[in-house]
């Protein structure tokens, strides 16, 4: 392992300094550590090498090593390799690893490995027990992540079509993260569940679009299923005493609700989603009723029977 | 591939150097608690930092890295004064959690400064793009109180599956949220055993005045749901749009096609058929009388309420 250390440390110095493209074979007969074995043991030495330094985010780019653009060479930027230092102090710090001990994401926890390039823990922060978990699976939400933050187009099928979308924010709402952007099909904002994006890719330049005017990604995620979607319709629905505290707690604040004197609860809210609302008054069992309107109504039944 | 120990510690020494080169006259004992050294690991990377540099490697082109008395030196290594920047899925599950953590009401005032600098560097064009929000139900505070002090509480809770509801005492152990759900893990004095209850399903919780003694080492904060002998089995299809299923369950898949094929296990046959009601032309049972038997009497109550 030592000799890895060494041999990328001196690549680095080296990349670092030199500021222009330099060629595999350069980097072979410059940089200590290089020059050994035969041509196929060094191709393969020097491709684990670049997996590594990807894998530590350090950005290596090929570029024409001239005008002629008949040779390339590997480029170590300084400026891409820096984040503009975010000016944390040693509390703000502490605060910001404690969080990330208590929440993963897809299952795994944050290393600190990214708060020593913050510049470390300056307090041996103990290790809470996690007590989130984000979900999803980390790399999309990671590709998405860049996509939202460079501003470039993505590529994905959802709901077995294919879309093209500019990607402008991303959510985690209820146990699920959400890219809400414009789908470029029909021009719309979308929002999509990324845990049922199979193929996320993103494609084309940076800069490729402009968020609207003041768009802001948290009012973009309805609070409730039923309430994203393309249809606009007021249903009335009645929960049986029993299970009125728990509809009650589901429903939030922004929905008239009126209690009779049985403990029943009568609840007029707004549905754009009807599938998903369906779904949702189902998992009261027969203790919910939707009385209005008719349509409503007869799309449940159709569910229950088994027809819709 | 390279190891991750390797990956580990090129990254520490990376982040390391800029640390000693912006804080000249830092100690050992600094250096080693912010960056999660033994003084052993210290000495032996500034070793082998100070056998690495520039071609030509003569003491003239070499870094200079050692312990002087209590001090840390670093000189002649400016090309890695600026601390790496973090990759993208390092930025994300770092604000992710800071986000998340803020979002629940329980964070420090450092925590709000450090996703404000945070965001501002990662995501400079528009810092609203990224939303986490994991608020919580009103219970989990005092559950997490009650946790932290010890002190049993006095739950009325209804079960997911058997609709029932129970008043009982419990020794709360741990609050944590997956997938959009929160949970305590606790021991149940009613049950004499360790239980999980989803909080938005527990109507009331008073603190009494008992104490507990929690347990030396708690389990991971997962809802882990184990099959056993009396379960209800159930052989499923689910269709494209089911697919969620499988990862939101614990299912075993029994084939793989355009449908997906599973095996599903619940305590309780009306687990099954109200999720196979919701699902409606989405899924369909293959296996399983018991919960045939459910689905139908489901489908007839709520026909009954509808007045069919």
């Amino acid at each position: 392992m030592q000799n890895v250390v060494e041999r990328i440390l001196n690549l680095l110095a080296f990349l670092l300094t030199v500021e222009r493209p330099v060629t595999a074979e350069e980097i072979r007969h410059t940089v200590a550590g290089y020059d050994q074995g035969n041509d196929e043991a060094w191709r393969r030495m020097f491709e684990r090498d670049k997996d590594l330094l990807r894998q530590l985010g350090i950005p290596l780019e090929l570029r024409p090593t001239d005008v002629w653009e008949v040779e390339h060479g590997y480029v170590v930027d300084q400026d891409e390799w820096a984040l503009p230092d975010p000016g944390l102090t040693d509390e703000e710090r502490a605060a910001l690893l404690l969080a990330a001990s208590v929440v993963q994401i897809g299952g795994s926890a944050t290393g600190p490995e990214a708060l020593l390039k913050l510049g470390g823990a300056p307090v041996g922060a103990a290790g809470e027990p996690l007590a989130a978990d984000l979900g999803s699976d980390q790399v999309t939400v990671a590709d998405a992540f860049v996509a939202v933050g460079e501003r470039r187009l993505v590529d994905f099928t959802y709901r077995d079509k294919a879309r093209r979308v500019a990607p402008y924010g991303l959510v985690h709402r209820r146990g699920h993260w959400y890219l809400v952007g414009e789908d470029r099909g029909d021009t719309t904002v979308k929002v999509f569940r990324l845990d049922r994006i199979p193929d996320l890719a993103t494609s084309g330049e940076a800069g490729a679009f402009r968020r609207p005017e003041g768009f802001d990604a948290s009012t973009a995620i309805p609070h409730a299923p039923w309430e994203a979607g393309g249809e606009d319709l007021m249903a009335t629905v009645r929960f049986d005493a029993p299970i009125a505290w728990w509809a009650r707690r589901q429903l939030g604040t922004n929905n008239a609700i009126e209690v009779d004197d049985d403990g029943n609860l009568i609840a007029t809210l707004q549905v754009a989603n009807p599938e998903a609302f369906i779904g949702w008054i189902l998992a009261f069992d027969d203790q919910a009723e939707v009385l209005d309107p008719p349509e409503l109504r007869a799309r449940l039944l159709d569910r229950v029977a088994g027809v819709g | 591939m390279s190891s991750p120990r390797t990956a580990r510690r090129l990254n520490r020494i990376l982040a390391m150097l800029p640390w000693v080169i912006a804080n000249p006259g830092a100690t050992v004992e600094e250096v080693c608690t912010r960056f999660d050294y033994t003084p052993r690991q210290l000495a032996a990377d500034l070793d082998l930092v100070f056998v690495c540099g520039l071609p030509g490697y003569g003491p003239g082109d070499l870094m200079v890295a050692y312990i002087d008395e209590d001090e840390v030196v670093v000189e002649m290594a400016d090309y890695f004064a600026q601390p790496l920047r973090l990759t993208a899925p390092e930025a994300l599950s770092l604000l992710a959690a800071g986000m998340a953590v803020l979002s629940s009401g329980q964070a420090p005032a450092a925590l709000e400064r450090a996703v404000d600098k945070l965001r501002g560097a990662v995501l400079p064009d528009d810092p609203e793009a990224l939303v986490v929000d994991l608020s919580e139900p009103e219970l989990v505070g005092t559950l997490r109180d009650a946790a932290a002090e010890g002190t049993v509480v006095s739950i009325t809770y209804t079960g997911l599956a058997s609709g029932a509801t129970t008043t009982r005492e419990i020794e709360p152990w741990s609050v944590f949220s997956t997938l959009g759900n929160w949970y305590v893990r606790a021991h149940c004095r009613l049950a004499d055993a360790e239980r999980v209850f989803r909080v938005d399903r527990i109507q009331a919780a008073e603190e009494t005045a008992v104490r507990f003694d929690p347990p030396a080492s708690l389990p991971p904060p997962v809802v882990e749901y184990t099959p056993s002998e009396g379960d209800v089995r159930a052989v499923i299809r689910l269709g494209p749009r089911a697919r969620w299923v499988a990862e939101y369950y614990p299912v075993e898949t029994v084939a793989d096609g355009e449908d997906l094929v599973v095996r599903f296990s619940a305590q309780d046959a009306s687990v099954t058929a109200r999720l196979l009601l919701r699902l409606g032309p989405d899924a369909a049972l293959l296996e399983g009388e018991e919960v045939a038997a459910e689905l139908a009497d489901l489908r007839a109550r709520i026909g009954t309420r509808y007045g069919q």
